[in-house]
């Protein structure tokens, strides 16, 4: 095997500027396709961050039988009571993988300054439930003002171009109004005690986060719609669910549950996406490296075919000439791998010295250019371009191992 | 028992529409030991006679035993083991790996029969030794001259110790120096270790050497095709 090795490895040294070629064709596919992938995870973290602490959905939420299809028209039907909400959290908290069970009610109304109004959606939130959900999400997109506080049951945080549109300021003081569970108009005082971006257009100018406990008052009820679930690990998500459905149905309170990527549609939508392209990228670095490898081989053995006569006289079976050009292919595969991952790697770092920003659409602010270096993800893609290699080079070593011995050494 | 037998070998090329009979009947024994030219001009059917006594070409029509066994019997893959165990091969233009030392270029033979590196490297020493180039084992074939080139060959057709060595034109790419260096080397393993050699060639100082001259002019033999 060694010597085979050494025969393939001396005459892709060779031909340098050819292997060369070949080996930058692979290095730059790998490089390529190894930097979106990180690019891509680092996107997935980032969104999944935003969903689960950003947004405040947690890992999963927990919603009455019916309420996801009905709750819009009989809310008070298929809201969670005082009681229901008590014994879900101590059943959901039996298990050791959630580190937090709270109860949330969404909410929404008008907002006034006193001379203009705008709508409003505001989720209804335990303060001190909603500090330990954004966790490390806080120093990403910081709050402006104090944030919510139990003992400040009046004080609410205010998205920023909702803010800006009602000319509202830390400190300032509004109304809010909406239909209580039995129709009737309510209105509250609120302080506005701080200011957030929530990282999307599309809500920057709608949202507030209100203490739990005053929206319930403004709806005029002692319920909450959901209740939201944090595990100490997102991969354990889809085990979660299925275990606490069964413990809530065999507990007489038939619930649903979404997950937190079921519920935000934006990760949902950029993953598949990134997929998309992902798989795009990955065809076309697959075509690239076939064709390469096809072809450098094919060129070898059109070359080295009164070497193929000489080993073939010399007592080489067929299938030791057809070895020989695939031990070649997957070398070829190696060291385009190993340069790929150099490339990669200096890229990274470059990335990471210069720090470049951008603005994704649909994001109110810039966010940094980040890669992932996946070393796992980078040990299968060269285990891949490896095989793919030694594959590709499988015809033209066939070609080779099939040659008559007497015309390959008559070859000139 | 003759080590080659040929019975009434016949070989048909087409070459498009034509064929060219380059052999049409050959009938011929050689026994161990002999150090036996081909002879014959341009286009006779020598270097179609080699191969196809070195097992790497058929015939048409008729029979080639090797050691008593019918080539045209054997699969393939039994064809190259018996070409690896019992021909060695010496090539006009030498054909060395030229990727590969002159030390490991003779180690070749040994590992493509899956011979353990170490007895492979001391075998293949030994025969550069044999044929003079101690000195250059780990010189690749570009470093070095035409007549240490073909002494490699000889190294490398020598080292499974086969009983036949087949050379077509051994020395019609040698100066007339080197040419008869190696002419004496073969001729002295021929003697010493009773290998037989069958070669091709139009050098009358190797004609002169031979033991037994084949002469073969239009796919025939003329004289010479029995063994001694």
């Amino acid at each position: 095997m060694i010597k085979w090795i050494k025969i393939a490895f001396r005459n892709i040294l060779k031909n340098r500027r050819r292997s060369f070629v070949t080996l930058l064709a692979i290095a730059t596919g790998f490089a390529a396709v190894s930097l979106f992938r990180g690019y891509a995870d680092n996107t997935y973290w980032g969104l999944r961050q935003m969903a689960v602490r950003g947004e405040g959905l947690g890992h999963l939420t927990v919603y009455k039988d019916g309420w996801l299809n009905k709750g819009k028209i009989d809310p008070d039907r298929y809201m969670f009571s005082k009681e229901e909400i008590q014994r879900i959290i101590d059943l959901v908290e039996e298990d050791d993988d959630v580190i937090l069970a709270t109860p949330q009610i969404h909410i929404s109304g008008l907002v006034s300054n006193g001379r203009t109004s705008a709508i409003f959606l505001a989720n209804g939130v335990i303060p001190g439930d909603e500090k330990i959900i954004r966790g490390s999400w806080s120093a990403v997109r910081p709050v402006k003002g104090d944030g919510l506080s139990d003992a400040r049951l009046y004080g609410v945080e205010m998205a920023e171009d909702l803010a800006g549109h009602l000319d509202l300021n830390l400190g300032s003081d509004a109304v809010v109004m909406a239909s209580t569970l039995d129709g009737q108009m309510n209105a509250l005082d609120i302080e506005v005690i701080g200011v957030y971006d929530t990282g999307s257009d599309a809500t920057n100018d709608k949202y507030l986060r209100v203490p739990f406990a005053f929206a319930q008052s403004l709806y005029d009820t002692e319920k909450a719609d959901r209740v939201v679930v944090l595990l100490d690990d997102w991969k354990k998500t889809e085990q979660a669910r299925t275990v606490l459905l069964n413990r809530l149905s065999e507990a007489g309170l038939p619930c649903e549950i979404r997950t937190w990527n079921e519920l935000s549609l934006f990760y949902s939508k950029v993953k598949g996406m990134f997929d998309m392209i992902f798989m795009f990228l990955f065809f076309i670095v697959l075509v690239i490296v076939v064709m390469s490898v096809v072809n450098t081989m094919g060129m070898a053995v059109i070359e080295r075919t009164r070497e193929i006569g000489t080993l073939r006289a010399l007592g080489l079976k067929r299938r030791g000439v057809g070895f020989l050009f695939a031990v070649e292919g997957a070398m070829i595969g190696l060291l385009g791998s190993i340069l790929g991952i150099v490339l990669n790697v200096g890229v990274w770092a470059i990335i990471r010295a210069v720090k470049p920003t951008y603005i994704p659409p649909g994001v109110s602010t810039p966010v940094s250019l980040i890669v992932n270096l996946a070393p796992q993800a980078m040990l299968i893609l060269a285990v891949f371009l490896i095989v793919l290699s030694l594959i590709a080079a499988i015809l033209p070593a066939r070609r080779a191992a099939r040659q008559n011995v007497v015309d390959a050494l008559g070859h000139v | 028992m003759a080590l080659i037998e040929t019975i009434h070998i016949k070989k048909d090329y087409r070459l498009g529409e034509t064929v060219v009979h380059a052999l049409r009947g050959i009938d011929m024994s050689i026994d161990q030991g002999e150090f036996v030219a081909v002879w014959g001009p341009s286009g006779s059917g020598k270097t179609t006679l080699l191969n196809l006594i070195g097992a790497i070409d058929d015939p048409s029509e008729g029979r080639l035993l090797i050691d008593g066994q019918e080539v045209a019997l054997l699969s393939d893959s039994k064809r190259s083991e018996l070409r690896n165990r019992s021909i060695g091969f010496i090539f006009q233009g030498f054909n060395l790996i030229p990727v590969l030392s002159a030390l490991e270029n003779v180690m070749l033979p040994l590992q493509i029969n899956s011979a353990p590196f170490s007895e492979a490297r001391k075998k293949a020493l030994r025969h550069l030794d044999e044929v003079g180039l101690s000195d250059f084992v780990h010189h690749r074939p570009d470093t070095m001259s035409g007549g240490q080139r073909q002494r490699v060959a000889i190294a490398r057709a020598l080292v499974t110790n086969p009983s036949l060595i087949i050379a077509d034109e051994p020395t019609a790419n040698l100066d007339s120096d080197t040419s008869r260096k190696i002419i004496g080397l073969m001729r002295d393993l021929n003697e010493r270790v009773n290998t037989t050699f069958i070669f091709s060639t139009h050098d009358q100082r190797l004609l002169d050497n031979v033991g037994r001259l084949v002469r073969i002019e239009d796919g025939k033999i003329l004289n010479g095709g029995d063994a001694q």
